[in-house]
């Protein structure tokens, strides 16, 4: 049984306010309507995942919630307050994101130091130095990354420093979308147990958007299955594992992940 | 005609290296295989060599790279000692490449259908009316609907997976012998995988291609190809017959198994890979 397993399943719709509150959330763009009711809570310091194929909306609802989509309609609660549309700097601080592409989420022309760094300097918090060598240390990385730039580092380094410009701030929320989809299975296996570490160490609460079921089943505790921009199914994955699901969308995603398992682990 | 025995590929001791102004980067260095009209996998991690073997078969590594090797050859004619002319004949005609990304490797400025009747042209002495039937005749052959509507869109009007099928409507207009597919489908969804599997699967059975697949998904290629050839640092670790991937014996293979996360198969951690640098010697 996973650490964050059923214990932690079914959450009460009128138990404690969750890390993690979105009712009736609704996106348009433009006559596209591409979020359409999701509703789900996260509890403090659970780990949920959105699953669902390009096009499902899982990346939209990552988008509202950490501030980057401010056109949206429905209720939002995040880290102990209303989500705001233009969301002030402190919200920021509590919640942060790791984006797909590590080739893409950092500076080019900015050595690491300087891409952990600003975070820092905006947020006016001190003592930098030694900041930067905590961040860099907790995900793996010597000091001997901080003065070198995005190109002199493979897939899965630069990731690393994505999750640590992301936890620098100590955020008590960490979105995550396909932090592992652009990796090598190795890199992928290393990044998981990285943030797995990471979340127990620091009781963070994640919310973890993928398109691989696996993924999102060794990660989570329970899965929201999402498929043109409406949650069809909310599942415990060890409900998952034993049932297959109950929609019909949920059973071809499953069926879809086993075709493709080999069942190696147990050899 | 060569008789049907003689092997679509074969390659020995295939070396492709890159000259840097500081020293010489091997990326594959001495594989060895031969390819019949079957689906055969190339797996392994990014800068394995996997797509720099694709390339090579095609003569697609210019300088500062070089291809060497005992044996290259397509179908018994040696290509290593071919002449361009006669190679570049080849190129798209017996032999194409389906790249990874749609998105990079369509011309954004001209429309899909005009793309495959052009690649059609190129090797076939035919008018621009006969190229339009055969591309729509091809964009069918993909399961596109409305190929009429499909042939006057730009790739970015395409989704990824109706890009990827005009790809490969592309490079099977020439009715290739031998198709190379490097990642086709790793930037699809699921269902979208599936369905341009199964168009990959009836080409080799009705046409009697010879298919190499190049991926790192490696219980993707155990369900879909033949046999696999697992490749580490430019070298071969193990070939395997597609069926026992998960019984392979290599460390790698094994190790490579180990870290995939099983939907049916939960553990508390992942494994996660060990290289031993006696891999990378002979």
């Amino acid at each position: 049984m996973l650490r964050t397993g059923s214990e932690k399943a079914a959450m009460p719709d009128n138990g404690p306010a969750p890390m993690i509150g979105v009712e009736g959330l609704n996106v348009r763009f433009g006559s596209a309507h591409v979020l359409k009711d999701v509703s789900f809570r996260v509890a403090a310091g659970e780990s949920y995942g959105l699953v669902g194929e390009s096009g499902s909306g899982k990346s939209t609802v990552l988008r509202v919630l950490s501030g980057l989509n401010p056109s949206w309609s429905g209720r939002v609660g995040i880290a102990g307050a209303a989500l705001r549309h233009r969301p002030p700097k402190s919200f920021f601080r509590q919640v942060q994101m790791v984006f797909q592409d590590p080739f893409g989420s950092l500076h080019p022309r900015m050595t690491i130091d300087a891409i952990l760094a600003e975070p820092l300097a905006i947020h006016g918090i001190g003592d930098a130095d030694r900041r930067i060598e905590r961040a860099l240390a907790d995900v793996g990385l010597d000091g001997g990354f901080r003065f070198r730039y995005p190109h002199q580092l493979s897939g899965g380094q630069r990731q690393r420093v994505a999750i640590a410009r992301a936890l620098i701030l100590e955020p008590s929320v960490l979105l995550l979308d396909e932090p592992t989809s652009a990796l090598d299975v190795s890199i992928q296996a290393e990044v998981l147990n990285l943030l797995q570490d990471l979340k127990s160490r620091r009781d963070l609460t994640m919310l973890l958007v993928s398109h691989n079921l696996a993924v999102v089943g060794h990660m989570c505790g329970r899965v929201g299955v999402m498929n043109r921009g409406v949650i069809v199914e909310e599942a415990d994955i060890a409900e998952l594992r034993e049932t297959g699901g109950r929609n019909p969308y949920t059973r071809e995603l499953v069926a879809a992940s086993r075709r493709v398992s080999l069942g190696a682990g147990a050899a | 005609m060569p008789p049907e025995t003689t092997p679509l590929i074969e390659i020995a001791n295939l070396r492709v290296r890159f000259h840097t102004p500081t020293r010489i980067v091997e990326a594959v260095r001495g594989l060895s295989f031969t390819l019949g009209r079957e689906k055969l996998a190339i797996v392994g991690e990014s800068g394995s060599g996997k797509s720099m073997t694709g390339r090579a078969i095609l003569d697609l590594v210019p300088w500062p790279g070089e291809v060497l090797a005992d044996r290259l050859a397509f179908r018994g004619e040696d290509l290593a000692t071919m002449d361009r002319a006669r190679r570049r004949a080849l190129r798209g005609r017996r032999i194409s490449m389906v790249l990874q990304d749609p998105k990079f490797s369509l011309n954004p400025v001209m429309s899909v259908g005009r793309q495959i009747a052009e690649a059609y042209r190129t090797h076939h002495r035919a008018g621009a009316a006969e190229a339009r039937e055969r591309a729509l005749a091809m964009l069918e052959a993909v399961q596109i609907r409305e190929p009429g509507r499909v042939y006057d869109l730009y790739p970015h009007e395409v989704s990824g997976g109706m890009g990827q099928r005009v790809m490969i409507a592309m490079m099977l207009i020439g009715e290739p012998d031998v198709l190379i597919a490097d990642e086709p489908t790793s930037a699809l969804d699921v269902t979208v995988q599936a369905q341009i599997l199964d168009i990959l699967d009836r080409l080799v059975t009705e046409r009697g291609m010879g298919l190499i697949f190049i991926s790192h998904d490696l219980p993707l290629v155990s369900a879909f190809c033949d046999r696999v050839i697992v490749m580490y640092a430019g070298r071969v670790m193990e070939t395997l017959d597609a069926r026992s991937l998960h019984q392979g014996r290599h460390p790698y293979t094994r190790g490579l198994l180990g870290c995939l996360p099983d939907l049916d198969l939960p553990k508390p951690r992942l494994a996660t890979l060990t290289r031993d640098p006696a891999w990378t010697e002979a």
